[in-house]
């Protein structure tokens, strides 16, 4: 999995493209927890080029919510696709996270 | 050569090449192509089970993964291994309609196995856990629209 992070405003806007499986989930644990630790709050996740998502994976993204939930902060979704999106609705996940339809109007929410 | 059969150590450095050699075969076997993310996802979470929670009394034991054809429409898929007994269907059903402080992290691997095939089956069978996965060619389409060749060759 690439892990690409760019700050823009009040945002650090994560792109993930490719597999984020048990392997490769801990990456991403990694990058947010160092965003986090320097006081980030609102962290957009761009899933537009990520084509698959394990348990794992979804273990990530709710530990980040859950850390982030004290602080006041954000976890904002866009652009979920294919085998992605099926595992976010089948698993609930779709409904207990802010989900866009892209990256534009995941940005305009905050 | 139409089975699949590979066994490795339980270790997460092994993931991915049990992921890869499943995949092609999958395809090689005239599996839908959107359907194989779904068996990928089945068997990722089979295997990290084993890798995380099978107990081999400290050192990693081998997991096995055997694919097959079960009958014209079917694929079945095995994994065995040599752990602690773990029957999935004595795991409680996660609440997956909690809010995020409530949500609990994790239990959520058999659930989505359970949803992504058609039948799931678990037997301990000697000192192995067995875990059998039927999952159907197509997405319940028929295979049968094929237009006969003969007539333009």
């Amino acid at each position: 999995m690439e892990i690409d992070v760019k700050k823009e405003g009040q945002a650090v806007i994560i792109a993930l493209t490719g597999r984020m499986d048990a392997v490769s989930a801990p990456q991403f644990d990694k990058t947010v927890d160092d965003f986090i630790d320097q006081g980030e709050t609102q962290i957009l996740i761009d899933f537009k080029s990520l084509e698959y998502i394990s348990s794992a994976g979804l273990q990530s993204i709710l530990a980040l919510a859950k850390r982030l939930e004290p602080i006041n902060g954000a976890v904002i979704l866009s652009d979920l696709n294919g085998a992605v999106k099926e595992v976010f609705e089948i698993s609930g996940f779709s409904s207990i996270f802010p989900i866009y339809d892209n990256l534009d109007a995941a940005k305009a929410s905050i | 050569m139409s089975l699949l059969h590979i066994i490795l150590p339980a270790k997460m450095d092994n993931l991915a090449t049990f992921i890869q050699a499943l995949s092609k075969w999958l395809k090689q076997h005239g599996m839908a192509a959107e359907k194989i993310p779904r068996v990928q996802l089945a068997v990722e979470e089979a295997l990290v089970n084993i890798i995380r929670y099978g107990a081999y009394e400290g050192q990693a034991g081998d997991v096995e993964l055997r694919g097959g054809i079960a009958d014209d429409q079917r694929f079945v898929i095995e994994i065995l291994d040599s752990g602690i007994p773990f029957d999935v269907y004595t795991l409680p059903k996660p609440d997956i309609h909690c809010s995020i402080k409530d949500r609990k992290v994790g239990g959520l691997g058999v659930f989505l196995i359970q949803r992504m095939v058609d039948e799931l089956l678990y037997r301990r069978e000697g000192d192995k856990n067995v875990l059998t996965m039927f999952i159907c060619r197509n997405n319940g389409r028929s295979s049968g629209s094929r237009q006969d060749m003969h007539a333009g060759a």
